[in-house]
């Protein structure tokens, strides 16, 4: 019973005031997280019980906005997509991302430009880089359809045709993203001991054994990373096809979730509605997030 | 706004009697009246924000007691700010209102009624536009605003692909057998690549405004029952109108296919096409592109003359705090004066009978054929649920009818009308 007390006076020594501290410096970030995160978040959940157009008062319909999202063609239709972007554009960026850093994870003259080459359209505006892959996509005057026309490719109409539209997204957010994950990977790739490749070679190690028994497990904490961050990105992709996605282009195969709710809730006057849908996709994130971390014990290693 | 009043009162509390002397200056500003700013937000384009700076101070040199900020937006971005500055009661005083907009704002409450003003000042609404006029004017006489501009489609020409293929300029003779002979002899393919490089008629498909809607009405068809309760695209005509740009893409294929020109632009400002049927916003752009341009009216279609006429209005925040200002604010956007200097930008149409009939139609090469058209204008559809309802169109229009002509207009609008239908009976 002794130990009460004890404990009771430390709380007034050192660890007390580190405590303290810690709090003071986690302050802004809790603070911003309740008031500009949780607080809307949970406004967005009584919203999405309402029917409400933005400027009248809202009426509550209960589960009324989530039962009409099922039977809604075009909400269905921005979920395929949502997932047909996501199931393509985070492989691929992250196998390009990967085989980017290793290639970039040399001592040669000029690499630090070259990085930074690779880093720039991450700090580039979404709009003006869609508006340069716009004219990359161009039918006619476009550099794509030229280059591929040298090699007796037929033009296409990468953003107006439907079935090409979403890959012609995907391709340019893939590319834009690359930086990011590069960045991620590179440190990673510098963080892995040369001691482990030396051992590998001594025990007869090739290169693609280094690669496939050192590097990869060692770099698994990063993909591990980087996938989560790419898995919640893409099912909140907008910006491309907000800019993409202009009237007179394939709507249907190209609508996201996010456009889906920004419509609703800013243009039909719907902002209920679009709640709903914004909780729907919250659900699948956060279950996709889940399901991914039990994922980790089985394949990322730490140390 | 509540700008100055707010800042009078910070003011008091904060620096009490030192004060003072601001507040008297404020006041002797005014000559005896409160100094009172208001917000004026529009969307546009620098150049528009320019051109309604000078009218914005013109109005302060008349009424000195009144400044009015001005805050322009593109616009998506002036929709959006527009709709959150509402739901949070900070919307600005006075702010632009697109036509065809008007209901879904009116019907929720946010705008003044200004019939009280009217009547007050007497004001004779007359001197306006009628169709201007009426797109702000509510079934149970309320006036939620005044017109301050117009917006028309007409039929642009490049004299110099007229004259090397020795075809005579679009007049008012013209009707649609008219313009498919001529697009013909217009459209060419000058280095035999077996691709055209010169479109006879050059125009945008998504939206209903630049030309389907005019042809629409062409053809005696409709687009939204008087009511707003129900579409009326189902009949013949109106597929005939639809039918017939389709035709001139896919069949006469004298226009360019929407994908060709979706991410370069204009074919007819690139100097690539000889006609365009479009808006009178571009006639600044065109004669900046140093194309010989020639204005003719929307060619005739089996059941007449129209084009289509979009007002865009000056409206009041409901809960602003300054309606007296705002009022005297939205009557001056209307007035001969404030209307010559938007007469300058060349880019819409003044509301001002007075101005119409008298320097504007003189104003430039073409001015005219706007003010002519006005008589047989149509106003663009205004109805509850017009964003929504353009989305479902304009998805079906585009993918199936227009971009590719995978299905006829008949089939097309036969999709998507019980959605139409529907949606417009539910507002």
């Amino acid at each position: 019973m002794t130990v009460g007390p004890a404990r009771a006076r430390r709380r007034t020594g050192p660890l007390a005031s580190e405590a303290r501290w810690a709090w003071f410096f986690l302050a802004p970030t809790i603070l911003g997280l309740v008031l500009l995160s949780a607080g809307p978040i949970l406004a967005t959940l009584a919203i999405s019980l309402t029917s409400w157009d933005l400027l009248q008062a809202p009426r509550l319909v209960g589960l009324q906005n989530f039962v009409d999202l099922l039977g809604d063609d075009r909400f269905l239709h921005a979920l395929r997509n949502t997932v047909f972007y996501t199931v393509t554009s985070v492989p691929l960026g992250l196998a390009l991302a990967l085989g980017l850093a290793l290639a970039l994870n040399r001592t040669i003259r000029g690499i630090a430009w070259i990085r930074t080459a690779y880093f720039l359209p991450v700090v580039t505006s979404t709009v003006a880089i869609s508006l340069v892959w716009a004219w990359i996509y161009s039918p006619e005057q476009g550099i794509l359809n030229q280059v591929l026309g040298l090699f007796g490719v037929p033009a296409q109409r990468w953003i107006s045709d439907p079935f090409w539209a979403m890959p012609a997204i995907v391709v340019m957010a893939v590319w834009q993203g690359l930086g990011t994950n590069v960045i991620i990977f590179l440190a990673g790739l510098q963080a892995i001991p040369e001691e482990y490749y030396d051992a590998a070679q001594v025990d007869g190690a090739g290169r693609w054994g280094r690669f496939r028994h050192v590097t990869l497990p060692m770099l698994t904490p990063s993909i591990f990373f980087t996938g989560i961050l790419s898995l919640i990105g893409s099912f909140q992709v907008f910006d491309q096809v907000y800019v993409l996605a202009r009237p007179g282009r394939p709507t249907e195969a190209t609508t996201t979730v996010v456009y889906f709710i920004y419509e609703n809730g800013f243009r039909n006057f719907k902002m209920g509605y679009a709640s709903a849908a914004s909780w729907v996709l919250f659900m699948i994130v956060a279950l996709l997030t889940a399901l991914y971390f039990r994922s980790q014990s089985r394949w990322v290693h730490y140390g | 706004m509540t700008r100055s009043t707010a800042r009078l009162g910070a003011l008091r509390r904060v620096a009490g009697i030192a004060a003072l002397p601001v507040i008297l200056a404020f006041v002797a500003a005014g000559c005896g009246q409160a100094a009172t700013t208001i917000e004026y937000s529009i969307w546009g384009d620098p150049a528009e924000l320019a051109s309604q700076q000078a009218i914005v101070d013109a109005f302060h040199e008349a009424n000195p007691s009144i400044t009015v900020k001005v805050t322009v937006s593109d616009w998506d971005t002036y929709w959006d700010k527009l709709q959150t500055g509402l739901a949070g009661g900070a919307a600005p005083d006075v702010f632009a209102m697109d036509g065809p907009l008007f209901p879904d704002f009116q019907s929720r409450g946010v705008l003044l009624d200004l019939k009280s003003y009217v009547e007050k000042d007497k004001y004779d609404l007359t001197q306006l536009a009628d169709q201007g006029v009426k797109d702000f004017t509510t079934a149970d006489g309320g006036q939620y605003g005044l017109p301050r501009d117009l917006n028309v489609i007409v039929l642009y020409y490049n004299k110099a692909m007229f004259d090397e293929a020795g075809v005579a300029y679009p007049d008012d003779t013209w009707d649609w057998a008219k313009l498919v002979e001529a697009a013909h002899k217009l459209t060419l393919d000058k280095d035999g690549d077996g691709t055209t490089d010169q479109w006879g008629l050059y125009t945008e498909t998504t939206d209903m405004e630049n030309y389907w809607s005019s042809l629409v009405w062409q053809n005696g068809g409709d687009i939204i029952a008087p009511d707003g309760k129900s579409t009326l695209l189902g009949s013949e005509e109106a597929v005939g109108g639809l039918q017939f740009l389709q035709d001139l893409i896919w069949k006469e294929k004298v226009v360019p296919e929407p994908a060709l020109f979706a991410e370069t632009g204009d074919a007819f400002e690139q100097g690539q096409a000889a006609m365009e049927a479009n808006g009178s916003w571009l006639v600044p752009t065109l004669e900046a592109a140093g194309i010989e341009l020639g204005i003719a009216p929307l060619p005739q279609g089996p059941a007449g003359r129209a084009t289509s006429v979009n007002p865009t209005g000056a409206v009041v925040y409901k809960d602003s705090k300054n309606p007296d200002a705002a009022w005297l604010f939205v009557k001056y956007l209307a007035s001969p004066a404030a209307q010559e200097k938007l007469m300058a930008l060349k880019a819409s149409l003044p509301v001002s009978k007075e101005v119409l009939a008298g320097p504007y139609a003189a104003s430039f090469d073409g001015a005219q054929v706007f003010a002519d058209s006005l008589a047989y204008a149509h106003l663009k559809p205004s109805f509850l649920g017009y964003n929504e309802f353009t989305a479902i169109l304009q998805e079906e229009l585009d993918t199936n009818v227009f971009n590719e002509p995978k299905k006829t207009a008949r089939d097309a609008i036969d999709t998507v009308l019980a959605e139409l239908n529907a949606l417009l009976a539910g507002q």
